[in-house]
Order: C-alpha cells, then structure tokens, then sequence
C-alpha cells in the first residue's frame, strides 16, 4: 500500500502534457451539427478495411521548406493502422492504439516505446470510427460543416492547456477521409492527403500479422 | 486470636498501605506516559511490530523509508460510468476535504503548469542522454544521420510535441523525455484533474496529504470521519459513484479498530465469566472485588513497564494484555482458596505463609516460560514478554502485599456442589492414573496422539502477524492497476562506493529488468538511473554523438539539406557539447521532488538507490534480475519476516524441551526425583495432546503455536504445583484444592480460549493452542498427585 505513491502522479500531473494530443480535456462537449457529423462518421464506419495512398507535407518554424513523404495507409477498424512510408524512405509502423511498432521485412514488429504521440492520434481516429465519439469529444471541440458529399470535422482542444500547443486538427472528406490537417500554434502544421482510397480486400499475412490479427 | 508468629494486623494494613500507595503512584506514571505525552502511545504501525529482518543496515532503512516516506496520505479514487459525474464528484470531493484542518494538501485539480518548464532544464544536458534505441541506432555500423533526420522530420501525424525541432531536430532529447516516468503513467490529466478510462468507467484521482501521522489517533479520527462526510454527500449528489482508498491511515485504523473489538470482546466476556464463576465458588461479591484488584494492580504494572522500557504499546500486546488477566487471577484464587479451606481457624498471615511457597513456584515457571517468549526477536513478542512478566509478578506481590490486610476475618468454604464434581473428577482421573496403569493409559494415549503428529503441517506466512483487511487490499489492488503504480513490498536495493559506481550498478540492473519487460514478465520499474544516467554512460552517449557533431560543417550541410533555417542551426550547433547531467544537481530541481526517496544517499558505508518494479511479485522471478549483479539486492520483507518465523518455530520446538528440562530440577528439588516424572506428566502430555489435535485439526503449526505451547508448559506446571502444595492443607476437604486448580484452568480458558475468536491470526493461533493445553492439563493433573491421595485417605 506504501508504494502508491502519490507524488508520481504529482510528477506526472505537472509533466504529462509533455507526451501529446490526447490529453486535451474537456468540460461540456459544444453540441457539433449532430446529423452531419453522425451521418460522416456513420459513412466512415462502414468500412471495416479501407487502404489509400497518403502524401503528408510537414511545415515547421525551422525548415525553410516543407517536408513531404509518401506512402500508403491501411487503416483496419478496431485494430489499428500500417503506415507505410516509401518516400524519402522506407519504413513501415504500426499504430495500434496500444503500442507502436516498427515492422521489418519480414513482419515481425519491433516496439518503439518513444512514439506515444502519433499513437495517440491513431487511436483518436480508431475510437472515432468505431463509434466511440464520447472518448474524443472528452478531449476536443467538434464542429462539422458542409455537406455529406463535401465535409469537414474540425477538432479544437478544449483545454486551455492543450491548446497552447495543438491549434485544431480538420478532417475532410466524401465517402472516405480525404485529408488530415494538424496545426501547431507555433505555426508548424501537418497535412495529409489520402489518395485512391478503396476497401482494403484481404489482407496479407504479413498485414495481419504486424497489426496482431489472428 | 493472634497467634504469637504471625505478624500483627496493623503491620499487614502498613504493609497494605504501602503497597496502595506504590500502585498509585505506578498508576499514576502509567497514565502520564500514556496519555501525558501529547499523543496516545499505543502504535498502531503494524510494520513496527516487525523485527529486523535484513543484515544490511541500508536495506532496514529502506524499508522503513518506503513505509513511512508516504503513508501519510489518502490516495483515493473517484470512480463512476459517467464521466462528467465523476469529474465533479472528484472536484466536489477534494473541496470538501480541503475545508479540514486535519488535511495538510488536498490534490483533485491540477494547479497550472507550462509544458516548456519541462523541456527546458534538460535542454543543457541535451547531447548526454540517450534512449536505448538512440544509442544502438547511433551505434550500429553504417548508421545513416540523414536517414534518421529525415524519419523524424516525417513521423506521421504529429512532429515534436516535447521538444521543438530547433532545440532537437533528431529527436534524441524527445526520445528520452518520453521514457521518463511521468510520460508513462496511465493518469492523463483531463479538465483539469488526473483521469484514467477503463472500459466505460471513468476514474479520477485525489490524494490528501495529512496534516499529521497516519498513526495519530486523532489524525485517524478525524481524517476518516472527514473523508466519510464527503463521501457521503458526492455519493447523494453523484449517484452511481463508487470511491475507492488505500493509504496507511486506512490500514492503522483498521487494525486499530480490529485490536479494540478484541480487547473489549476478550476484556468483558472473561470479566463477566471470572466474576460468575467465583462468586459462585465463594459465595460472596468480597474475593470477587479482591482478585480483580490484584488483576488490576498486574494490568497496571505491566502497561507501565512496557511504556517505561518501549516507550510505546503495540496492538497486540494490548490484545494479548486482556487475556492475561486469566493468569493474573490465579495467584489470588490460591490464596482465596486457602481462606474458604481453613474455615474458621482462618488467620491472614498463616494463610499467606501456606500459600507462598505454591505461589513463588508458579510463579517461577510462569517467569521462565515468559522469558523464553522474550528471546525471540521479534519487539512485538518481547514486548508482550516484558508485559506479562511484570504483570504476574505484581499481580503475585500483590497477593503478599495487598490482600492480606483485606482478608482478615475467615469466610465461608467454598461452594459444595463445585468441590463435589471436582472430586468426582480428581478420583476418576486417580483411578486411571495409578501406578503402572497410569503408564499404560499415557501409553495409550500417546498411541492416540500419533496419527495426528503425522498430519501436523506449518505456515510460516507473515501475514498471521499482519492480518490486512480484505476489502482494502482489494481496494489498493484496483488503485495499483489503474494508476500503473507500486507493486507489492519488494524493491531492490542498489549500493555502491559512490554516486557513480551506485548508479552504474543500477544501469547493470536496468538491463535485465527491461529484458524481463521485452519478454512480458515485468511492466516496468521505476529507478533513478533511467532518469539520471551515470556520467559512464553519458560520456558514451556523448562519444556516440562527437563522430556527427565535432564536424559542424557536415552537420550544418545535413540539417540544411533537410530544410532547416540557418539560424536554426547555427542556435542548435552552439549548445554542443553542453555539460552532463549529475545527480545532486538533478536532486535539487521540482522534477525530482516525487523521487527524491528513492536516492538513500551517501555515507561512510557507501550510497545506496531504491528500484521499484512494477507489475510482477513473483519472488523468483525477481531474484533472477539480482542474480550475480554486484551491489544489487532484492529486498522483500514480508519474505524476510516469514523465513524468519520459519526459522524461529523450527527453534520453538527445541526451546520447549529446553524449557522442559529446565523444570526438571527445580521439581526433582522440591518434590524428590522419584515423584518428579508424576508431577510433570501433566503438562508434558498436555502438550503432547495439543500437538495431535492441532493435527488432526489440520491446523498447520506456525510460531504462535509454539508460544502458547510454552505457556501450556508454565501454566500446566503451576497446576501441578498448586495441587500438591495445597492438598496437604486441604485434606479436610477432599476435592477442594482440585477445585481451585479447575477454577484457575477455567478462568485462564475464558480469557485466553477467547483469544481464538481474535481478528488477528496469531493470537487466533495462539488462543485455540492455549484452550486445548490447559484444557487437556487441568484434566490430567489430578493424576500427578495419583499415589499420594490414596496413601491417606
């Protein structure tokens, strides 16, 4: 019982911002247009396997010109995502919300334990699909604007905390996800384009293996 | 009336007088030293009770800082499915506890913080720390710096959070923030408050911090009665919440509460019993007053020795206290008995002249069979020794000192029905005990016994001294695997010459301890290691970056090949090589304030770290890391403490026979050595007896058993004592000496059989031990005096 000690969580309480973006937090979810975002994320779900070719530009205050990489996304409901780099190398990792991991060339997954940010950003994506809104409307603010065949669901943290450093991040899209954009408030911003997107088919042994299938 | 030897009344009354005035005045220091020193003195720090287990110092100590460097606080957890009734709840909780006075801090919402506060102090110490995967990335032959700039320039989603890329564009500083305990806890702060989510529950975090020790009594009480009123009204405000606590002040009350209810079941139940049984044997409320008082005067005694030698009473020692009080009575129903006997030809000296001798014997044993007690080293058990010795012996000076001046006039004999059944009793029990059928039964009996020797198992678990409530262990269980926090009570403890070797022993560790996490039996650990490295490793670290940074050229080609501004880079070049980070400097900075315990620091005998690990509590499995590491030890007390009680009951038992042995001579003496083995057979069997039903019982054996055992042997002889230094000046009245020695047995049942009923293991063990051997002796001790009885009839 002695071991519990409280001044972990002290530390943690003052550090933890550290780590990433799902530790914006939220008082009363502002009702976003219900229908609309219902009907998206209704539409999204639907696909239990969805691959696309992505191309992320990174903009940030210390390059003079953005960063651009290539590759392609399997996205599996529930399970978590491969991404895919082949541009300006190669790599792929999985993100399955609880670890990431660096998969070699024959499948086998080596855990990286320094990757709790984009690992939290797949899962909020994960737990949006599979339905589970409340867990990110916890963290963020959602506006959803457009129309079904043309949307945009922007996500703002609702903590003043958070938002110090995470501006929003926009999802857009038609009957798939067509573009993810995080804007930092340092003025560095992250965009994704998903290309070519289509029901992902089986998958391969090796897929299903790197994303702990059965 | 007065007989020209005996001492005259008024002397006995001036003797009495005396006598009052020193209990007073004992009282009177027993009082002061437990009430007059500001807190109660009765600790109820379980772990206090437990003897030194460990051979170094250091590892004692570290225990000791473990327990007590945060027990002073209530770790609580606000649990509910909805999780803005939870979030509320917590806030509404932690004002509540706020408005107290008995709460130093009370911690729900987190106070603000700005996230550069975190990065910024290690920004120095940048080019010095590295992760395990940096540096065997950094180490590995044909290591590509361009490649790994650039997998970190297009990490998915998010680029650094922690540290800017201009501060540390390949991510090593990020790397090995990320690794650090606080950015691996489950609790995540949500609006403001410390928050985890399982399943569909939500739990939230408070801890209060007490203003005061969690073993004050008063701090108790008023911390629980403050914790139930608000727990009360967010329960009524938030229904569907449900709150979950663990802290020492938790476990302290508990036991506090558990010693009590045995105390007073134990105090009252044999009082009432005591006090019916001898006012139905003398027929008048007078002996009844007297034995209490000479009781009394032992209890005070007792409780005053123990204050003056330990300056404190533990639980237990209270708990067994109560019982006692059936030992005390003993040497004032002697005394009582030898009144009702001589009828009118009572005269108060002459009677206490009769009776010393029996008393001083019994006496004796019972100090003997105590001391014996007082030789393990357990300050719990010396404790309860250094109790009961005072208590017997001022109960017993107490028969010479204080009754005899209130027991001048003679008294009616003892009850007749009672005797009669004695009698009946002591004869049966003569008929089968005479001569050599007397051996032929004890033969049988012991054939009897046998099978139940061979059942007799043991348990030698630590937890028959500690008996933790289920409801909160289970409650500290859920709080342990929500927070990620703690494990059981084992740590390593790491020592070295100095701060460097201490913290390169713990980097020796680490690297079993983070293969036992890769291979899935251990979550983790927390050490000062992984937080500040030993300046070996860090001029390693530093050695791996020198090849890329000591060519400012290459690296500023590099970084502007990437797209990096020059300013950026010429800012960032600047900062090599910076200075490595030392522990005392670390020490001293707020980040280390949750961990500065576990640095034990330094003194003449070396240093010394404390590594916690988490999530495993399988002993050999943590031993397995310790192995072969020099300096590094597991220290696991509950362990300590029970091979300990193993190796003490496996001594217990040769104790017993020395003590038997002991007895031998003092008996050969006073009863001659061919009556010696008659006298002593009671007890013996007694013992015997107990063992085999204990067997049969399958009760296994643990080193309270053996305790009482002894006990058996110096109450079970006084039996024989008092029967044969009595019946000579009894022979008037057949039956009635027995019937005191029944009377004696059955007050020391009512007290220490009650004992098993006890919500602490070991005096449970100790209780059923103590009820089956003075049941079985009382019984059989008429068979010692088996020959003589019928030699004048």
């Amino acid at each position: 019982m002695r071991r519990l000690i409280a001044p972990l969580f002290l530390s943690c309480l003052l550090l933890c911002v550290a780590s990433v973006a799902a530790q914006t937090t939220a008082p009363q979810a502002t009702a976003p247009d219900d229908a609309l975002l219902q009907h998206v994320l209704a539409e999204l779900g639907q696909h239990q396997a969805v691959r696309a070719d992505f191309v992320q530009t990174r903009a940030n205050p210390a390059l003079t010109q953005p960063q651009v990489s290539r590759g392609q996304l399997l996205f599996v409901l529930n399970h978590g995502m491969l991404w895919q780099t082949q541009s300006p190398y190669a790599e792929t990792l999985a993100l399955t919300g609880r670890h990431a991991a660096r998969i070699d060339a024959q499948g086998h997954a080596h855990p990286m334990r320094d990757a709790r940010g984009m690992d939290r950003i797949s899962q909020m994506l994960q737990s949006m699909l599979a339905g589970k809104l409340d867990e990110v409307l916890r963290q963020f603010n959602v506006v959803a604007s457009g129309t079904t065949a043309n949307w945009t669901l922007r996500f703002t943290p609702k903590q003043e905390r958070m938002a110090r450093v995470l501006g929003s991040i926009t999802l857009s899209g038609d009957a798939f996800l067509e573009g993810i954009r995080i804007a930092m408030h340092d003025g560095g911003s992250t965009d994704i384009r998903f290309a070519h997107t289509r029901d992902a088919g089986p998958l391969s042994a090796l897929e299903q293996r790197a994303l702990g299938l059965p | 009336m007065t007989l020209p030897q005996d001492m005259p009344s008024r002397r006995l009354k001036l003797r009495a007088g005396l006598f009052a005035l020193g209990t007073l005045l004992v009282a009177a220091l027993g009082a002061y030293l437990l009430f007059g020193r500001g807190q109660v003195a009765i600790q109820t720090d379980l772990l206090a009770m437990l003897p030194t287990t460990e051979q170094n110092p250091m590892a004692e100590a570290a225990v000791q800082r473990l327990a007590h460097a945060n027990g002073d606080r209530m770790v609580l957890l606000v649990e509910n499915a909805d999780d803005d009734r939870a979030k509320a709840a917590a806030r509404e909780l932690g004002k509540a506890l706020a408005q107290h006075k008995v709460f130093d801090s009370v911690m729900a919402e987190l106070p603000p913080f700005d996230l550069k506060q975190m990065v910024a102090p290690y920004l120095a110490h940048r080019f010095w720390l590295l992760t395990d995967a940096d540096r065997a990335a950094l180490a590995a032959p044909g290591h590509d710096p361009a490649q790994a700039l650039a997998r970190r320039l297009n990490a998915p989603f998010l680029d650094g959070v922690g540290t800017s890329l201009q501060d540390d564009p390949f991510g090593w500083l990020q790397h090995w923030l990320d690794q650090q305990p606080w950015s691996r806890s489950p609790l995540l702060p949500e609006d403001d408050l410390l928050v985890a989510h399982r399943g569909d529950k939500t739990y939230v975090l408070v801890t209060a911090a007490l203003a005061g020790s969690s073993y004050d009594d008063s701090v108790q009480q008023r911390a629980l009665a403050a914790l139930a009123g608000a727990e009360q009204s967010i329960r009524h405000d938030y229904p569907g919440t449900h709150l979950s606590r663990t802290g020492a002040v938790f476990y302290a009350a508990a036991a506090r509460a558990g010693a009590e209810h045995d105390v007073h079941m134990v105090g009252w139940i044999s009082s009432i019993g005591i006090a019916l049984l001898l006012i139905g044997m003398f027929r008048s409320p007078g002996p009844l007053l007297l034995a209490f008082l000479s009781t009394a005067v032992g209890v005070i005694a007792a409780t005053t020795v123990s204050l003056l030698v330990f300056g404190q009473i533990y639980l237990l020692t209270l708990v067994f206290g109560a019982a006692l009080l059936g030992e005390a009575v003993d040497y004032s129903i002697q005394y009582l008995t030898a009144r009702a006997n001589a009828g009118a030809n009572w005269h108060a000296s002459t009677g206490l002249r009769q009776v010393r001798p029996a008393l001083l014997l019994a006496l004796a044993t019972s100090l003997l069979g105590y001391a014996l007690l007082g030789l393990v080293p357990f300050p719990a058990l010396r404790q309860m020794s250094v109790f009961a010795m005072s208590g017997m012996l001022a109960a017993c000076l107490s028969v010479f000192g204080l009754l005899p001046a209130l027991l001048q006039r003679p008294a009616r004999p003892l009850s007749a029905r009672p005797v009669r059944w004695a009698l009946a009793l002591q004869r049966t029990v003569n008929r089968f005990g005479r001569g050599a059928r007397g051996a032929g039964v004890a033969l049988l009996l012991l054939l009897l016994a046998l099978p139940g020797w061979w059942q007799l198992g043991h348990n030698d678990d630590v937890h028959l001294l500690i008996a933790q409530p289920a409801g909160l262990l289970a409650q500290e269980a859920q709080i342990r695997d929500i927070t990620g926090l703690g494990n059981g009570s084992q740590f390593y403890l790491v020592q070295g010459a100095n701060t460097e070797q201490t913290l390169q022993r713990e980097e020796a560790l680490d690297r079993r301890l983070q293969s036992m996490v890769d291979h899935q039996q251990l979550q983790g650990w927390i050490g000062l290691a992984g937080m500040v490295p030993s300046q070996q490793r860090q001029q390693v670290d530093h050695a791996l970056l020198a090849p890329l940074m000591s060519h400012p050229e290459r690296v500023r080609a590099l970084l502007a090949g990437a797209g990096f501004r020059a300013n950026a880079i010429d800012a960032w070049l600047a900062a090599w090589p910076g200075t490595p980070l030392t522990l005392d400097a670390w020490l001293k900075t707020p980040l280390a304030t949750p961990f500065r315990y576990l640095w034990m620091g330094c003194s003449a005998q070396g240093c010394g770290t404390i590594v916690l690990p988490q999530g495993t509590d399988d002993d050999a499995t943590l031993q397995r890391a310790a192995d072969g590491l020099p300096g590094v030890s597991l220290v696991d007390k509950p362990a300590s403490v029970s091979q300990l009680f193993g190796r003490y009951r496996r001594y217990a038992s040769v104790w017993l026979l020395a003590a038997i042995v002991l007895i031998v001579p003092v008996f050969g003496w006073r009863y001659g050595w061919r009556r010696m083995p008659r006298v002593m057979t009671p007890p013996v069997l007694g013992i015997a007896l107990t063992l085999a039903t204990l067997g049969y019982l399958h009760q296994p054996l643990t080193l309270f058993h053996w305790m009482a055992l002894m006990l058996v042997l110096g109450v079970g002889a006084n039996y024989a004592v008092f029967l044969h230094e009595g019946e000579p000046h009894a022979a008037h009245r057949p039956g009635a000496m027995y019937a005191s020695v029944l009377l004696s047995a059955i007050t020391a049942l009512l007290s220490f059989g009650l004992l098993s009923l006890s919500s602490m293991p070991a005096l449970r063990d100790f209780g059923l031990t103590l009820l089956l051997g003075i049941g079985f002796t009382a019984l059989l001790v008429p068979a010692s005096r088996a020959g003589t009885m019928d030699a004048a009839p």
